[in-house]
């Protein structure tokens, strides 16, 4: 009976942590991508108009911003959906 | 570090900078020391001031004294080469963003030329912090507007560079915040091939990059902004103008930390009784100096004469020599 008690509180804990886990995951998650996003708009923001460092500092960062530019251009692809995909994130129905 | 003297000449266009620059070298080689003469003025005519004709490899104009003259399209290509051959190796795939032909077309973009004189810059110093071939290096730039940009960009840089480490330390502190949760870090499909996304400042090689251009900047910046090292000297002629554009060059030198030393006025004419012809010339001289007596009070000034023909050669410029003989 004792035994039984101790694994449904184990499993209903392993089940909260995870929630949590998730939850939180998916956040990080979301402001590591914008922030990802930022950083690949701010070294290359040249290219549409914004106000960039000078050329140098982009040229010598570009060649290792693969993963900064496929997240800025999926962003960007989606960027009609944000609003969409924040209420999702923060359960506003 | 090694022991060595650098010297800007600026000062607006035609004023005699090069002349300046030129005499200043070969009286600092005549006195013993090992000298390098730099051109940084895409309109160069350090060679023919000396009456040779200099290249980008140092050419010996006398004994101690080495000139050269950058090239400016040469220095671009090679700058670009350096950043654009990597770019182009790595993006061979990402034809999609048209990077290749974004790059091609780079050296017509705006501020190129002055980062490539500054990596020129930078090159020539480091080269003698290792060798020490040179006990002063003279520097003479182009026209003030850009010989400023130059100077200020690596501050500008170190600013940007500042605010990108920053925000790729929040970037990397997520990574790992990621990686703990999830057990494993983020990763992403790249050319079709995933690459584990770093987590930390040692494995970024965007936070190793910015590492080393702050590095770079910090120590061109390091020795433009060394006083005991470094001066500046400003040519004029008695004229408003160049006054006026000397005094905002300094006024710019001053925000960005840089030492200036002299004022030379360059092509100055002392008549007791001066030609009818040449009286209201000699009257906008006198308003033009008085204007430089305000504004550079705290600069020691030297007074070059107005020569009948323009020095040309090792041997007239030995000439000029005794006006420039105060300066250190």
């Amino acid at each position: 009976m004792g035994g039984g008690l101790s694994r449904f509180l184990k499993s209903l804990t392993e089940a909260i942590v995870g929630t949590f886990k998730g939850k939180s995951l998916e956040y990080v998650e979301v402001e590591l991508r914008e922030l990802e996003n930022v950083f690949a708009l701010i070294v290359m923001g040249s290219f549409i108009g914004l106000p960039s460092p000078p050329m140098t500092i982009s040229l010598k960062l570009l060649p290792h911003m693969g993963r900064e530019l496929i997240i800025a251009s999926r962003v960007s692809e989606r960027l009609d959906d944000m609003l969409g995909e924040m209420a999702g994130l923060f359960e506003v129905s | 570090m090694v022991n060595y003297r650098v010297v800007f000449f600026m000062g607006k266009g035609g004023v005699g900078k090069t002349t300046m620059a030129a005499t200043y070298s070969l009286m600092k080689a005549l006195n013993g020391a090992r000298v390098l003469t730099v051109s940084l003025d895409p309109a160069h005519n350090l060679g023919d001031v000396f009456g040779t004709e200099l290249s980008e490899r140092p050419k010996e104009v006398v004994k101690g004294l080495q000139a050269i003259e950058i090239d400016y399209d040469a220095m671009i290509k090679k700058h670009l080469k350096r950043l654009t051959d990597k770019i182009k190796d790595i993006y061979g795939y990402l034809r999609i963003f048209n990077l290749d032909r974004y790059v091609d077309v780079l050296q017509h973009s705006p501020g190129v030329e002055e980062q490539a004189a500054l990596e020129r810059i930078l090159e020539i110093l480091k080269d003698n912090e290792r060798r020490g071939k040179y006990d002063l290096i003279v520097f003479d730039t182009p026209p003030t507007g850009l010989m400023l940009r130059i100077v200020a960009l690596p501050t500008i840089s170190l600013i940007w560079v500042e605010k990108l480490l920053k925000l790729r330390e929040a970037i990397l502190t997520r990574r790992a915040a990621i990686e703990r949760i999830a057990g494993e870090a983020p990763r992403v499909e790249v050319g079709g091939e995933v690459i584990k996304a770093a987590t930390k400042p040692e494995e970024d090689p965007i936070y190793q990059e910015l590492l080393s251009i702050k590095s770079e900047y910090s120590f061109i910046n390091e020795v433009f902004k060394d006083r005991s090292r470094t001066y500046s000297v400003l040519v004029i002629n008695p004229e408003v103008l160049p006054v006026l554009e000397a005094k905002r060059a300094k006024d710019f030198l001053s925000r960005l930390g840089m030492g200036v030393k002299y004022l030379i006025i360059n092509k100055l004419i002392r008549m007791s009784n001066p030609p009818e012809e040449l009286r209201l010339r000699m009257e906008f001289q006198r308003k033009a100096l008085e204007l430089a007596n305000q504004y550079f009070s705290d600069l020691r000034v030297i007074e070059v004469p107005y020569l009948s023909r323009e020095p040309r050669g090792v041997e007239e410029l030995k000439g000029l020599t005794k006006f420039l003989s105060v300066m250190e």
